[in-house]
Parts: structure tokens; sequence; C-alpha cells
């Protein structure tokens, strides 16, 4: 394992695995939040004519014109969008769709202008299609740190702005922020994001690693700071995780295994995650039905019979339902089986019913005596 | 099983134009309406007041089955909506839908005829006639062909009440209809609505501006999450109603064992 | 050679063929205001792709298409039930679903299918250049397999939209009204999403997913800004596709490069066109909207 640690390449790729994953979370958690997070996705594919034409006019295949080529178009397609969509009637999804297809298209027809020249086999650009990190060489690492500290270092100095933006937009508009400058500043960065992680992730996948960190992070930080430095964590761990085991696993390209490991997480954090996960929920939930006496059950099909002003009264199951927010048909069965309840019908476009039994009501009514009785000496005492 | 689905179309409650019973839906956790019993007879023009979240639109969305129930029934003249669909009119809020869809005023009033079309059968002359009848009954007719981006607002909300018109509803439920109107347009679609009334029809309104109420109908439902009062204007409309619908926070079941004693000095 | 296999009929046909069904489709998906599950489910039929092909051992048929229609109804089912879970917001729900599944796809393909004939890059891209050298005979014709796939899918493509034309309008412009009327919407959200797929699968092999995509929502959208009625709107955009098929494949041969990729990008121009259009006519009824006085005062 040391042996393997000490492996060049790999060291080469667990770094820059580490670059995209911290720069993706942090940008992805605004994305996020805004509700922009399939700006990523036209960000992305909108890059690979920014490659080509980086290769075209340099003729070699130069990380840092080809990534400046790409941060070139995405901004340019961004600004595109923006404009199409302010101008006309046309929605956000159809300005992020149009130049998504349009900017890959081109990046397409460019591509193989290029291959048909003869220079793609050399340039080996196809691999920014789906990443390949095993590509990626030490010289490759620095353009990539460059970007990944300007947009932390941009992140940093509009910390109290974008937070603003990304909770409140009118009021931040209201309290004279320039919230479209700032917002085409957003935009930048996570193209900034967005082309650091296209030589290992590629183009079509990049959207999952600006969204699946900040997704992941949201179901268990309570603050922005919180979500922003977790989502750098899982963009770390996705990155370097997927990385490695892509280099390992024989024929694997790198963008699926790192966004699959990125996805992973999002998931389980849906699960696991303590206050918004869905186990918890559900486990509160739970508890909260064994906490719910049977007697509490009674106590509100009494109490509804007794404002209809019939005993007799028919409650339905549902209503009882909504009232406890959970599934009330085990105690309310139970209650049956002490004779306290009756099983019956009503209308049959309805669901189950219960009435009390004579002894039901007679206990029912004991038990709420009982307890008001205690709610009076609580307020004397 | 048999006899209870015969039991659904015996009539029940057939002489009121809508009774809902028992009626409870929940969203999540809370109820959004709690145990309503609401009971509204034929021909008349009934307005529903609450505050923000007293699930006013949800109760219209309960009625016409949008909602699932979790509890009660409703009948419209007796039946279940299902079989009484096209004697119903709906008018949604005029957000609900995108303006800039690339169609007609005409084309959306035919729309409202769709459901009586079926999935299959095109409108054709006939359907588009009444169409522009329709329109012509909120005054629209001379802006039928107008694309429906490039109306005003209450030109908006005509074309909504044409659609929903040219079903020739017998019960016509709609959504904050004055909302985001000017008073012109409001005064009009209040025209129209109590010449729908004294046609026989029944009408159902969702309404904002407490100001008005009592001006423009004849039949008031109290409601926040529970039905607070409901009946004619005048047996309704009370400063001790207006408190206890507007209020806060409304128990869903008293659970202090004792009905809320009437407070003295009112009325 | 019948005239179908000819390589330059076979590859504008198709081109067309695939366009039309697009833009068709596409109509209501953009004016839903979905652009953006067109590419969620284009990436997510790759994940059926593998799989109909691990199963059966080919990449192409109608169990292909079918497994992979599945696949792009199980994405959005999954984002549906993602954005149902209120915790997230459904953009992050199709950026969460689309990805894993299309890497999925990826991954299976990597460890199970190297040798054959299909990878990740043919679906994206597509090659429509070598459409007309896979055909197959039908009634004694020799006809390519993605001109007859196409063809099959706008056809059932089109008798949908016309059977189920106002259910279809309806749904897309007032679902709440579809559902009080009893047009089902969902039922026909759902249909109409896994003809898409479907669509989407027959075209992989023509013009690569991705560049579909381009096909249903770029036509549209230029439609959109020029038309007043859905039907018209719709007859625009399917004449666009049509018109861009034989544009981008001259531009192709001109440039020697990608036909699928040129025929896609050729679009673009009517979407330009349709919106600098828009534009001179506003500013042309807004001149018109003011009163002359001010006009003459504003050139003096």
């Amino acid at each position: 394992m040391t042996a393997l640690l000490g492996d060049y390449t790999l060291q080469n790729v667990m770094l820059g695995a580490a670059l995209i994953g911290v720069i993706s979370g942090v940008l992805g958690s605004f994305a996020v939040l805004r509700r922009e997070s399939l700006l990523g996705d036209t960000l992305s594919h909108a890059a690979l004519p920014g490659i080509c034409l980086g290769f075209i006019v340099t003729g070699v295949r130069d990380m840092g014109s080809l990534l400046a080529g790409a941060l070139f178009t995405a901004v340019v397609a961004a600004l595109l969008m923006v404009g199409l969509t302010r101008r006309t009637r046309l929605k956000t999804d159809a300005g992020l769709a149009i130049m998504l297809s349009l900017g890959f298209a081109l990046g397409v027809v460019l591509l193989t202008w290029i291959q048909n020249r003869g220079g793609a086999a050399q340039a080996g650009l196809d691999s920014f299609l789906f990443g390949q990190a095993a590509a990626t060489t030490r010289a490759d690492l620095l353009p990539m740190a460059l970007l990944t500290a300007v947009a932390l270092s941009g992140v940093v100095m509009l910390w109290k702005p974008l937070k603003l933006m990304s909770f409140d937009p009118e009021f931040a508009a209201v309290m004279g922020l320039p919230v479209r400058r700032i917002e085409r500043l957003l935009t930048a960065m996570i193209a900034l994001a967005v082309v650091v992680g296209l030589q290992m992730v590629g183009v079509v996948l990049m959207t999952a690693m600006i969204i699946a960190p900040g997704a992941a992070a949201r179901q268990w930080a309570g603050s922005l700071l919180g979500m922003v430095l977790l989502a750098a964590g899982f963009g770390a761990t996705a990155g370097i995780s997927g990385g490695l085991i892509s280099t390992l696993g024989p024929g694997l390209a790198t963008g699926p295994v790192v966004v699959l490991v990125a996805t992973a997480l999002a998931l389980v954090s849906l699960l696991i995650a303590p206050r918004r996960g869905l186990l918890p929920a559900w486990w509160r939930r739970r508890r909260r039905r064994s906490h719910t006496s049977t007697e509490q059950i009674l106590q509100t099909v009494y109490e509804l019979a007794r404002e209809h002003g019939d005993w007799r009264y028919r409650v339905e199951q549902g209503a009882v339902d909504a009232y406890h927010g959970m599934i009330t048909e085990p105690q309310l069965a139970t209650l049956a089986d002490r004779g306290l309840l009756i099983s019956t019908e009503h209308m049959p476009d309805e669901g189950p019913h219960w009435r009390l039994t004579e002894k039901g009501q007679g206990h029912a009514a004991e038990q709420a005596k009982r307890r008001n009785e205690r709610r009076r000496w609580r307020v004397r005492a | 099983m048999s006899d209870l689905r015969a039991d659904i179309h015996t009539p029940h409650e057939p002489e009121l134009a809508l009774h809902i019973e028992d009626l409870t839906v929940s969203y999540g956790d809370r109820p959004a309406l709690w145990d309503i019993d609401l009971n509204i007879p034929p021909g008349v023009l009934a307005g529903v007041v609450g505050p923000n979240g007293a699930g006013k639109s949800t109760l219209l969305k309960a009625i016409l089955g949008l909602v699932p129930r979790s509890a009660g029934h409703v009948r419209l003249f007796g039946h279940p909506y299902k079989s009484q669909r096209k004697r119903v009119g709906y008018v949604p809020q005029r957000s609900s839908v995108d303006w800039d869809f690339p169609t007609t005023a005409v084309d959306v009033v035919t729309m409202g005829l769709y459901g009586q079309l079926g999935w299959w059968r095109w409108p054709g002359r006939r359907e588009r006639d009444r169409a522009l009848r329709a329109l012509e009954e909120v005054g629209m007719e001379a802006l039928a062909d107008r694309q429906i981006s490039e109306l005003s607002g209450g030109q908006q909300q005509r074309v909504f009440i044409a659609r929903a018109l040219v079903q020739k509803p017998d019960l016509l439920l709609l959504d904050e209809p004055m909302a985001g109107v000017d008073a012109t347009t409001e005064r009009s679609i209040i025209d129209i609505l109590s010449r729908l009334r004294s046609e026989g029809r029944t009408i159902v309104v969702v309404h904002h501006d407490l100001q008005t109420v009592q001006r423009y109908f004849d039949w008031l439902v109290f409601l926040n999450v529970r039905v607070i009062a409901a009946g004619e204007m005048a047996a309704v409309y009370s400063a001790r109603n207006l408190r206890r619908t507007y209020g806060g926070q409304i128990a869903l079941l008293d659970e202090n064992g004792a009905a809320a004693p009437d407070a003295p000095g009112e009325r | 050679m019948s005239g179908l296999a000819n390589p330059t009929i076979a590859i504008l046909l198709t081109g067309m063929l695939v366009g039309m069904a697009g833009a068709l489709l596409g109509s209501f998906l953009v004016l839903r205001g979905n652009s953006m599950l067109a590419d969620a489910i284009s990436h997510s039929i790759l994940f059926g792709i593998a799989l109909a092909w691990l199963a059966t051992g080919e990449t192409s048929g109608a169990v292909q298409i079918a497994g992979a229609a599945l696949s792009g109804v199980l994405a959005v089912f999954l984002i549906e039930t993602l954005a149902r879970s209120r915790r997230l917001r459904d953009d992050a729900a199709i950026g969460l679903v689309f990805p894993a599944l299309f890497s999925i796809g990826v991954v299976l393909i990597n460890v199970f299918a190297r040798d054959v004939h299909l990878d990740e890059h043919t679906v994206l891209l597509g090659e429509i250049g070598f459409v007309w050298l896979d055909t197959v005979t039908v009634a004694g014709l020799v006809v390519p397999r993605a001109l007859l796939a196409s063809a099959t899918l706008l056809l059932v493509d089109a008798l949908f939209v016309l059977a189920f034309y106002n259910a279809l309008k309806l749904a897309t412009f007032d679902p709440g009204l579809a559902r009080a009327l009893g047009l089902a919407p969902g039922l026909v959200f759902y249909a109409h999403l896994s003809l898409l797929s479907g669509t989407a699968v027959a075209a992989f092999d023509a013009v690569g997913v991705v560049l579909f995509v381009t096909f249903v929502v770029v036509p549209p959208a230029a439609a959109y800004l020029l038309c007043r009625r859905l039907s018209s709107l719709i007859a625009v955009a399917m004449l666009i596709a049509v018109a861009s098929a034989p544009l981008g494949y001259g531009a192709a041969l001109w440039l020697d490069v990608s036909v699928g990729g040129a025929m896609a990008l050729a679009t673009a121009p009517f979407l330009v066109g349709a919106f600098s259009w828009r534009r001179w006519r506003e500013r042309r009824r807004y001149r018109a909207a003011q009163p002359p006085a001010v006009s003459a005062s504003s050139s003096a």
C-alpha cells in the first residue's frame, strides 16, 4: 500500500481529485442553495468548445490554455443564457438546455475538426468527455491549483454578500448590494470549479460534482459555513476515493466512479443525517407512535364524538391519523380488543370507521374527568 | 362489496348544491383542513374568507378531488364529484398557469370543454361557438383571438371565468378571482357572478377582502382549518366570528373538556 | 442498392426524422418548463441500454428501445421521489439522478462490455455518417436500421400526439384543470416522457443523445418566440428541425466535421433568427406606440 501511495501517477490523481472535490463542494453549495444546481451542467457542456479552441489557438495540449478556453466559452454561454431569458419569454430551464446542447454540439464539431486534421490523438482531447485521471501530470496540477485558489479567495472575499444572496436575494437588493454583478461573479466562480474538474471528471458528469457534495452537506449542516466546509470535505472524499478506485480497477473511467461515490455520499446523507435524514425522521415518527398511548387515541375518538354531540358518532380512522400525524390503526385495534371501540363503516367512499362502545364511552369519560381534575390541581398549585 | 358500490349511486343530501361532512385533509404532519362540515344550498353566492394558511384553496381542491382526503366525504347535488364533473366549473388562481403559453383567449375557453369532449374527440365549430358565447358573457368577445400574454390581468381573469362558464356549470368554484385585478374588472366580475346566481347557479368564491364581503355575497363561510361559522350573511357576519377566524391559532379539539363559552356582551 | 441505402439519402432522412420526432415531443416539454428533463432522460437511457445489452447481448432492437425507455421513466420517477421527500429541490434532484444512472451505465460497459461495439462515446455522440452501413431488409427493401427505427418512433410519437392532443395541451397549460376534468395529467406526463426516452434511444445511433437534446429543445424554443398558437409552434419547430438536417449535413461535408454535431448546431441560426425577429418587432411596436412628438424631438 505504501508503495502504491508512493506511485507518482497516483499522487497526481489524488492531489487533483482533492482539489476538484474542494472547489466544487464549496461553490456547489451556493448553486444548490440558490436553486441553480443545473447551471453547472450547462457550464461544463459549454466548456467543451473552449477546450478545443484552446488547442486550436495554441496548437499544443497545454493545460493552462485549454482551461482558459474552457472558462471563456463557459462564461460566454452563461451570459448568453441570462440574456436570452431576460429578453424573451423563454424560461430559465429552456435557456439552460439551449446553451447546454448548442455548446456541446459546437464542442463536438470542433473536436472532430481537430481529429480529422490529425491532432486529437496526441491531444487526447476526447478524454475530457469522461475524464481520465491517469493522464494527469504534475504540470496539469499547477493551473488547477491556481484556479482553485482564485475561486476560494473569491468566496472568502464575497462571503457576506453571497450568504445574503443565497438566503434572500430580494432583501440583498434592497440592502443596496449590486446583486446582478455578484450573481455574475458567482457564475464565473462556478465556471472555475467546473473547469478545474474537466480533466478528471469530464464535461458530461461534472454537474454531479457540483451538486452531490452540496446536497449531501445540506442534510447535516445547520449553518452556511458548516455546509460549505462539509461539502468541501465530501467533495474531496469522493474525488480521492473515486480516483483511487478507477486507477486500481482496470479500464474504469474516472468521472463515473467519482460521481458514483459522490452520489452515494449524498444518498447516505439523505438517509441518515440526524435532523433532516429520512431514517431518523421515520424513527422519530415510530417513537412518537409508541409514546402516543392507546388512552390518548381513545380520548381523540371521545372528543370527536363529543364535538358532534353523539357518543355513537362514527369517527373515521383517517381523521385520527391526521390528528396524531401517524398511523393509529394498531392502537385502534387494541382498543377494539379491549372492548372499548367497535369497528364500523360509514360512506362507501370513505375509509374504516370506529365508534365507542358503551364501556368505551364510560372509560373515556372517566379518563377525561380525571385529566381535567389533574389540570385544575396544576392550575391551583 | 357490491352493495357498497350500489350505495355510492344513491343520492345523499341531493337538495344541497354542496354537502361536506367530516372532511379532513392533511399535508404531512398537520391537518390543513380539520373536520369540516359544510352545507351550501343551491342558488347562493357564497364567499369563503379566512387568514392566510386557513386552507381556503385546499377546500376548493378537496371538493374537486385534486388533493387526497384523509377523512370525510363531499357530495355535489347528492353525488360524488366524479359523476358530477360536467356540472362543476373551476376557476383556479390566475398565477397557477403560464400566461406566455402560445394560445388565444378563445382557445383557452375551449379547453373548458375538453372534459366533455373526452380523450379522443377534437373541438370543432360548435365548441368554438360555445366558447365565443362564453367570452361574450364576460364582455371579452372582441379579444377572442388575442394571444393570452397580450391581455391585461383583469382580462386574463375574465377569460378564466369564461372557461368555467362554457361548461354551463350548476356549481362554480372560484379561487381568489379578485386578486390583482383593477376596480373596474372587480365590479364586472361581481356583476357576472350575481347574474349567474339569479339564473339559479350556485357560486362559491374564495375571497380575501373583508371590506367587500358583505356587499358581494349572500352566504358566508368563515374558515380557519375548521369551519368557524357558515350560513346566511346576516346570520354569521359578526365581529365575534371575525375575531374567532382571524384571532390566531385554532385548537383542533377542545381538550379542556368544556365547550368554548360564549363571551358575554357580544351582540 | 435501393434509394434508401444511398448514404446521402439515408443520412439526411435519418437526421430529419430524428429532428422531427424530437421537436414534436420537445414542444410540450419546453412549454411545461421541463427542458432539462430532456438532458436527464437522454443521459439516463445509457443505464437501460447497458442493462438491455447485458440481458440480450444486442445493442439495438425493440427490447433495447423499451428497456432504455423504461430507464428514462425510472429517472423521472427517482427525480420526483427525491423532490417529494422535501430534502432536495427538484433542480438538485435532477442533477443527482441522471449523472448517477449514466455513471452506472458507463461502469457496466467498462466492466462487462469492453470488446463490444457499445461504448459511451457512441451513445453520447452517435455517428450518423455511418447509419447507411447497418441495414435490414424490410419487404424486399434494403433500409438502414437507424432510419427504420427513427421512422417508426416518429410515427408512434405523431400518433400519440394526435390521439391525445387535447389532453397533452391541457396537461401542459393547466394540469390542475386537466385533473379536475378527469384527463389524468400525471399519466399523460409519464406517457409523453417514456416516448421521449424511446425516441432518444432510436436517435442515439444517429445523432447521439446529447445532440438529440438539441433537437428537443432548440427548435421548439425558437418556434416559441415566433408563434401564437400551439399547433403552429409544433409545425414551425418540426420545420426548423427538418431544415437543420440538410444545412448541417452540407456544413459537415464542407468542413469535414461530425455530421450529427453539425446538424444539431444548424438549429442555432434559426434560434438567433427568431430572437432577432422578435426584438425587431418589439422595437417597432414600441416606437409605433410612442407619441409622434416624442420621436420627433428625440430625432431632432
